[in-house]
């Protein structure tokens, strides 16, 4: 391996960024039909409506997972060798589960949600049958296995090349006192702490999903209801948060382009996301604060870890991209305003997220549309938009002429962060209003806000088209 | 040939015939004690008469390491745990399928098997033994019928603390290379930004 | 370049289709995980022939089961207990009972009885097998509570292929079961107790 030169592999990761963006594309239409439905703008059958919301989860999650994979795969690459076939084997896996969960929710009629919490997928009142369930199911092993693939083929390498992962995560610089000079850079340390809770997750998750997966085989085969809870939301916060901690790296990378400055790694980065390891495993009982038969420690772990989770975010990603934004001569265009306007989002996002980790506020909140509205926060104006920078990094011009951004870019742009804004703000002051989340039909006083938010909804979808469509216009363009 | 490994190996083989009824009277010293120490057995027995010798090519030891693993999972079906404590030649086949087609073939297979099978192994170890702590803690049916519910429930929690243990001793030099880290490339740490 | 590919790739093919091809066989096409699972499925495929048995019902008379019991041609629902049982035998007694009230309202029990057998003799007297066979209901007309000698008990037990093990408390654990034998005195079939359809379509088939 060690003769084997390091270099990113463009063509695998242009391949899967044109996939997720068209997934992300055809996800925003599915979200844009369930508001437009609460709305009552359309008519959809209620079973209908629990399959598109199923989809609309599984997909988004997958696919935000998918393009934060390509951002560190692309990265990485700079830095060490890494396999190119098991990249394609990951991307093969990760077909196929999408095949199952696909086939699952639209031939098997599978409704019960992305989260499939015990026993939901296995008392469906024959909306589904167990096989759709268990398909379902089956998909999700199918990417996690794909995922574990993944992190092999990243860690090892990263393992091997820096003297262990306490090396890969500066921790001789962060704890030992050495020269950040010697520290690993950014991408790198950022890549080890995914790839560490992110395996532990999908070992946890893997370990739910065929206890569960048993239960629907076999009944007999009773799931501790309350442990498997505890499992699934370990995998599926510690899968989403490491989505968006992938995809950052992206910012790392290639702000410093247009900037100047080079994004180093400092003692403060080092500590901070060795807290970030720390935090996404533990912060996650903020997702079970209405289960009263939770340890009460339990509980209190995960409403103070959710206040502390915003600071390393904060204090690192966000704080020094003003100081390196601050007085430098930066370059604007597509992808350096959706990757600044990313890391804007992500921290905005912190705000409702901490509002909704307080106990307090959970035990009226949780339920309603100030959890999406959370949650489209972080992921429309945080993940997607860096995996969309990065699509427009990709392809970006080389000719003096495409520097800049265009009208269409600028116009595409701010549709997007509009859209997007808004979009997110309609769930929030749902949410306020107490509307639940979930419910495919809506009373009438809640049906003023779904419109507008189905409004919002559409500028967002065309302005993804514009940045996808460009994006495999460029690619065709420019072959490599 | 290192003769104290030898010895070392036929005193544990040993001991597992000799306390045989002791041990497979408890689920928990069956399943953790005796067939981990059985496999152990073949396994030193392989070091002892010079594993080394045996070059292999990654492709084989990769194929050997997967009979390993298949070997593990036949004796991990309760069906067999059950059939060894009633019929004499399936504890005999245990007694001499354990030694070698698990501890002897890993011995000689492990580590020249390819990095990557090797952590995907471990990763699926770990899963699986949390799946088998979790459905025998609460699976309300009988698993193996010579054994007692809360046998097997303690059992489960035997599977848990293997995969803790086996987590955090998979997991520390990872963090902390036996080298100590002393020789990172560094020609490759150091690349700025292009 | 193909060649080395294929040495590459054969050994690993190989190892995964000789384990996958021996988990095959050795659970039945992954249908018996388990000793008990197996034994089901044994007894569903091969219907096995029962040896004869004698034993003592509950008011002392001679019961007769297995190929010389077959002259009324009854198919024979046979469960496993103990009475001192505090649990499963107690659940097992209302699931035989329901099981007798369906074969009733489905007229079938004219050619079905339902026998529950102890395996504890020595405290399973028939003064005992009374006292539980009052407590479910259980009258001789449809369900009747029989034990072996103690010296027939081994020969019944491994006929069945029923596993007993004390429980460390004075009592058993034991498969909670219910077997179809039927009026050749065949094993056709082996059910959870509370698998009352399963039960039910298994005798109609059978009769």
């Amino acid at each position: 391996m060690a003769d084997v030169k390091a270099e990113p592999h463009t063509g695998a990761v242009k391949f899967s960024m044109l996939i997720a963006g068209a997934v992300f594309a055809l996800m925003m239409v599915i979200g844009l039909v369930m508001r437009a439905a609460q709305g009552n703008l359309i008519e959809l059958e209620a079973p209908f409506f629990y399959q598109l919301l199923s989809v609309h989860g599984a997909g988004m999650v997958g696919t935000a997972g998918l393009s934060g994979a390509a951002v560190m795969w692309y990265f990485v690459g700079r830095y060490v060798p890494l396999s190119a076939r098991m990249y394609w084997a990951f991307i093969a896996l990760f077909l196929l589960g999408v095949v199952f969960i696909l086939t699952a929710i639209f031939i098997g009629r599978y409704g019960g949600g992305w989260t499939f919490l015990f026993p939901l997928p296995a008392i469906s009142g024959e909306a589904w049958e167990p096989w759709a369930a268990a398909l379902f199911m089956l998909g999700y092993v199918s990417i996690g296995v794909g995922f574990l693939l993944y992190h092999l083929a990243v860690g090892y390498p990263i393992m091997k090349h820096y003297g262990g992962f306490a090396r890969a995560l500066g921790w001789h610089v962060g704890f030992g006192g050495a020269d950040p000079a010697d520290a690993p850079p950014p991408a790198i340390v950022a890549a080890a702490a995914v790839t560490i809770f992110n395996t532990i997750g999908i070992i946890v998750g893997a370990a739910v999903l065929v206890a569960s997966l048993v239960h629907l085989l076999v009944p007999g085969f009773a799931v501790d209801a309350l442990l498997a809870k505890n499992m699934i939301f370990f995998f599926g916060h510690v899968f989403i948060n490491a989505s968006i901690y992938m995809a950052v790296i992206a910012v790392y990378e290639i702000v410093p382009e247009y900037t100047g400055r080079p994004w180093k790694t400092s003692r403060v980065f080092v500590l901070a996301w060795t807290a970030i390891l720390l935090f996404v495993m533990a912060v996650y009982p903020h997702h079970l604060l209405q289960d009263v038969v939770m340890p009460p420690w339990a509980l209190v772990l995960g409403q103070v870890v959710s206040y502390l989770s915003g600071i390393p975010l904060l204090a690192v990603t966000a704080f020094s991209l003003c100081v390196y934004l601050h007085g430098s001569k930066m370059r604007w265009d597509l992808a350096s305003s959706l990757l600044v306007l990313a890391v804007a989002g992500w921290s905005v996002g912190t705000v409702p997220a901490i509002i909704d980790g307080m106990i307090s506020v959970n035990k009226i909140m949780h339920n309603t549309q100030w959890v999406p509205g959370h949650f489209h926060i972080y992921l429309l104006l945080g993940v997607v938009a860096m995996s969309f920078g990065f699509m427009a990094w990709l392809v970006r011009g080389t000719k003096a002429s495409e520097s800049g951004m265009s009208g269409l870019d600028r116009m595409a742009f701010g549709a997007y962060a509009l859209g997007a804004a808004g979009f997110a703000l309609m769930f929030l002051i749902s949410g306020a209003m107490s509307v639940p989340r979930r419910w495919a039909v809506h009373l009438p006083e809640w049906v003023l806000q779904d419109r507008i938010a189905t409004a919002f909804a559409v500028l967002v979808v065309v302005s993804t088209l514009v940045f996808v469509i460009k994006y495999a216009v460029r690619l065709g363009r420019a072959p490599g | 040939m290192r003769r104290p490994l030898l010895i070392l190996s036929i005193a544990v083989f040993g001991s597992c015939v000799l306390f045989r009824q002791t041990l497979e009277r408890d689920p928990v010293t069956h399943v953790l004690l005796l067939l981990p120490a059985l496999a152990v057995a073949g396994w030193l027995m392989a070091v002892s008469l010079g594993r080394h010798r045996l070059r292999l090519r990654e492709a084989d030891a990769n194929a050997l390491t997967l009979l390993g693993v298949f070997a593990i999972l036949f004796w991990m079906l309760p069906r067999y745990i059950d059939a060894s404590l009633t019929n004499p030649l399936v504890e005999a086949a245990k007694f001499i399928s354990v030694p070698l087609c698990i501890g002897a073939v890993l011995a000689v297979s492990w580590k020249a098997t390819h990095p990557f099978l090797r952590g995907f192994l471990k990763a699926n170890a770990l899963s699986m033994l949390g799946v088998l702590a979790f459905l025998y803690i609460h699976a309300p049916v009988r698993i193996c019928n010579s054994y007692l519910e809360v046998d097997q429930q303690r059992l489960g929690y035997g599977f848990l603390f293997v995969a803790l243990a086996l987590s955090l001793v998979w997991a520390v030099p990872l963090f902390f290379p036996a080298d100590g880290g002393a020789t990172p490339n560094k020609h490759l740490s150091g690349r700025a930004t292009a | 370049m193909a060649k080395a590919k294929i040495r590459e790739l054969f050994p690993v093919c190989a190892a995964l289709a000789l384990g996958i091809g021996v988990l095959w066989l050795a659970t039945d096409g992954f249908r018996a995980l388990t000793e008990e699972g197996a034994r089901r499925l044994h007894a569903a495929k091969s219907k096995p022939k029962l040896p004869a048995f004698v034993l003592e019902d509950m008011n002392g008379d001679v019961l007769r089961l297995g190929p010389d019991s077959g002259k009324d041609g009854k198919t024979t629902l046979v469960t496993f207990i103990y009475t001192t049982c505090p649990t499963l035998c107690q659940a097992g007694g209302g699931d035989i009972a329901k099981l007798r009230d369906r074969l009733r309202e489905m007229r079938l029990d004219g050619g079905v009885r339902l026998l529950s057998v102890s395996f504890d003799p020595v405290r399973d007297h028939p003064q005992q097998l009374r006292l539980y066979a009052e407590q479910h209901g259980a009258d001789g007309a449809v369900w009747t509570i029989a034990r072996p000698s103690a010296e027939a008990l081994g020969s019944v037990i491994d006929g069945f292929g029923v596993r007993v093990i004390p429980d460390g408390w004075g009592g058993y654990q034991h498969n909670s079961a219910l077997h179809v034998v039927d009026g050749e005195g065949r094993l056709t079939g082996i059910f959870d107790t509370d698998d009352i359809d399963g039960v039910l379509n298994a005798v109609r088939d059978g009769t």
